[in-house]
């Protein structure tokens, strides 16, 4: 006992909030009001959601993005989140990581993207440590002999998990939703992306993702995760309701889910742009 | 005052202060740097300006002079402030000042403006004060500003892409703002957080210089130079005991050098300070010439380039099809058991290269132009172009005949490793005998590439694209399609001998079986 309190002296505290099924919506209120009125850190851990849905980046252009006719006749709820980044079909199957730290959390680490993904990209290897995983590694395009810039978490060649982050003043979310395992249907929601890294090289959906499921069972990367957080931070459990104590109550969180008839006005805006 | 005494001690240490003092506008390691570069007063080591022109135009201004008085009699002939030539003493504000988009993470090239959170012309800006939102790729990230001033003009609106450097907006900077900074680091440290307005801030462009124990502008003490009055003995009036134009002024007048009554002439005088001022306060750096030495691996790129430029070169175009390197490819990945090794398209490239330059070694030469003599090299020592944050560098891969496919994926990964990280030794770049240049990865069809001395070709493969061909029954399919460009030194090797070689190239590339024919 003393022995680990001695190892955990310095360490700095992160509340750990394990919640299961919570609605992808919800988490999104929930990490952007604790990214603007806490000032601890936390680590959140959300294992699967309950209905699918497609969350899109803060500046994700709908007619650009997703299959809005199919969307629109399947009944799939359309969110647009806080952070920047791709869009992703999320259900069940997913498992959802958040770290939201202050700017000084980790030492070291200076808050911009590279180095936030940089920090997180060790801590996730050593989450996949011993497992037998092909590549998972630095996105270093080795075509182009130079580096990428870091992206995605991939196995191989394939994404297993994306992620985007938010970088305030003085705290910083990074936040992740793993594939453990998901439905080949839903992927046909989303359009090729404009916009894709370099290693995607084209690939439609189904032949750039892979699924966790296939390497490490859902508790064990649940476990691991948390042993991997719990050697860079102080563990404190937390509850859902002690986050919703620290919260102000002025708070206006941004994600929201995109009405029907914004997706409409989407497919409209579509045709005419292809009409002219 | 606890600034002087530790200015005294230690003027120079500027270890960790960036980090309290900038937010995500500045990124570290380019402040370390000015800060390194200002206590030597020397320019060394410009090229690593480059990357931070744009996050401290300033810095520019304070390198390129390194006689910190004499530097502001030179006309710079700069944009500064849009005021009147009054004296500073007469108005209460600074000058304008453009605030970039600084860095916000290697690799990021340009961001989203999402938003802004100062509205209108006139608002007041606080520093450390958010000033705007933008994205980069996968990140938002709040800019704040490193000034304390207010809102001049806008110059992007939010859904506008704006490129790292670029001017966001344009702010007129408090002239409280100035008098409340020195060099002095440890005050900084301490206000993490704090009351802002009194923030003590280190800026390396043009603030008011601490030095021989009086604080006052740059453009203060030249005119007192100018006046041939001792600074010491002027009262200051400013902040902290801040030596003013006016006080200056009235010293000189009650000392009988200047009456009072040619305060016009003196206005003259300080007409000409009020560019001085202006540059202490302003900067319309944007359209001055930057002028950078030449070093390192680009210092190494013009003297090979200039020999280059010597050799008659003529460049052999063709289209490969890599339909079957791509499948190869995909099936070395699924096959892949090592985590560390991804594979790519390259060392399939690479050994097959090497095969044909078994048929043709006279492309795998050395040409002594003293001599008259070719040297048909041995070892196949394939150089690989790369592109890193330090310039344009070539190792190669030694005795790639001897080496298998999986060898040479290995060791282009470490080779690449120690190129980013500038860790190349000079083993490693030397001794190449032929080079190949990926440039397609990065972009464009195919290039027309120079030779890399003493070498006598080089290989530039463009973008592979999936276009459509037809097939031999008239059929059309989908193909990828690289184009490659050889460059060639005509003194050793002509068209024919060329083409030859690289349909034997081209053969292994689309037949990698055959590569199996000549295994051992």
């Amino acid at each position: 006992m003393a022995v680990s309190q001695t190892r955990n002296l310095g360490l700095p505290l992160i509340n750990l909030l394990r919640l299961k099924g919570v609605p992808i919506l919800q988490q999104l209120h929930l990490e952007e009001r604790l990214l603007r009125t806490s000032s601890d850190n936390w680590c959140i851990i959300n294992d699967g959601t309950i209905d699918p849905t497609i969350v899109m980046g803060i500046s994700g252009k709908p007619q650009e993005l997703l299959e809005i006719e199919s969307i629109l006749r399947d009944d799939i709820p359309v969110i647009r989140r806080f952070t920047g980044g791709g869009t992703v079909i999320v259900d069940q199957g997913t498992i959802f990581v958040t770290f939201i730290c202050n700017k000084d959390a980790v030492p070291g680490l200076q808050s911009y993207p590279q180095p936030i993904m940089s920090w997180s990209s060790l801590l996730y290897k050593k989450v996949f440590q011993g497992i037998e995983i092909s590549g998972f590694a630095r996105m270093i395009d080795y075509a182009s002999c130079t580096a990428v810039v870091l992206s995605d978490y991939v196995l191989g060649d394939r994404k297993f998990g994306g992620n985007a982050q938010s970088i305030t003043k003085n705290r910083w979310v990074h936040h992740t939703s793993f594939l453990w395992d998901y439905e080949i249907s839903n992927m046909g929601y989303l359009k090729l992306p404009k916009r894709a890294p370099e290693y995607r090289q084209a690939r439609d959906h189904l032949e750039f993702i892979c699924r966790m499921k296939d390497y490490i069972s859902r508790s064990s990367f649940i476990d691991r995760t948390i042993e991997a957080v719990g050697s860079e931070f102080l563990l404190r459990s937390a509850e859902l309701e002690d986050a919703h104590c620290t919260l102000g109550s002025k708070f206006e969180p941004s994600s929201r889910l995109l009405r029907k008839q914004e997706l409409g006005e989407a497919i409209f805006k579509s045709l005419t742009a292809s009409q002219s | 005052m606890i600034c002087r005494k530790i200015y005294q001690k230690n003027p120079w240490s500027f270890s960790q202060w960036w980090r309290c003092v900038y937010s995500a506008t500045v990124p570290p390691s380019s402040v370390a740097d000015a800060a390194a570069r200002s206590s030597s007063f020397e320019m060394g080591s410009l090229s690593r300006v480059q990357a931070t022109i744009f996050t401290n135009p300033r810095t520019l201004f304070f390198l390129s002079n390194r006689y910190e008085g004499n530097a502001l009699s030179t006309s710079f002939g700069i944009k500064g402030c849009k005021f009147t030539s009054q004296t500073m003493a007469d108005l209460p504000i600074g000058g304008v000042v453009d605030v970039p988009l600084a860095q916000t993470g290697e690799g990021i090239a340009e961001c989203e403006l999402l938003k802004w959170f100062v509205q209108e012309v006139r608002d007041q800006v606080e520093e450390f004060q958010p000033l705007c939102e933008v994205q980069s790729d996968k990140a938002t990230i709040e800019i704040t500003s490193r000034y304390t001033g207010k809102v001049l003009k806008f110059l992007h609106v939010p859904g506008n892409i704006v490129k790292v450097g670029e001017t966001l907006l344009k702010m007129v900077v408090d002239e409280n703002a100035f008098s409340n900074q020195c060099f002095e680091a440890s005050e900084v440290m301490k206000v993490q957080g704090s009351n802002v307005s009194e923030l003590d801030v280190v800026d390396l462009g043009l603030r008011k210089a601490k030095i021989g124990g009086v604080l006052a502008t740059p453009a203060v003490r030249n005119f007192v130079k100018q006046l041939g009055v001792n600074i010491e003995d002027v009262h200051g009036t400013g902040k902290e005991g801040r030596v003013l134009k006016e006080d200056v002024l009235s010293y000189a007048a009650s000392e009988g050098i200047l009456k009072e009554s040619s305060a016009s002439s003196a206005e003259q005088y300080l007409q000409g300070d009020q560019k001085f001022s202006d540059i202490s306060s302003a900067h319309g750096w944007e359209y001055e010439d930057k002028t950078i030495p030449v070093r390192g691996f680009q210092r190494a790129m013009v003297k090979s380039m200039t020999l280059a430029a010597k050799i008659p070169h003529f460049h052999y175009v063709d289209e490969i099809n890599c339909n079957a390197l791509v499948e190869l490819k995909a099936s070395f990945q699924k096959e892949n058991s090592d985590s560390g090794v991804k594979h790519t398209f390259l060392p399939v490239l690479i050994k097959s290269l090497s095969m044909a330059l078994s048929k043709y070694p006279l492309l795998n030469s050395c040409f002594s132009d003293e001599l008259q003599e070719v040297t048909l090299k041995g070892s196949h020592n394939i150089g690989i172009a790369m592109a890193t944050p330090h310039g344009l560098v070539v190792p190669n891969i030694k005795k790639v005949q001897s080496l298998s496919i999986l060898e040479i994926t290995k060791e282009l990964s470490r080779l690449q490793e120690l190129a980013l990280a500038n860790k190349l030794s000079s083993d490693d770049i030397s001794g190449g005998t032929i080079t190949l240049s990926n440039i397609g990865a990065i972009g464009g069809k195919f290039g027309s590439p120079l030779i890399n001395v003493p070498e006598v070709s080089i290989i530039a493969m463009g973008r592979i694209q999936k276009i459509p061909q037809f097939d031999e029954d008239g059929n059309v399919y989908p193909a990828s399609i690289m184009t490659v460009n050889i460059g060639a030194d005509h003194r050793v090797l002509d068209g024919a001998t060329v083409a030859r070689f690289c349909n034997e190239w081209k053969l292994f590339i689309e037949k990698p079986e055959l590569l199996m024919l000549h295994m051992r």
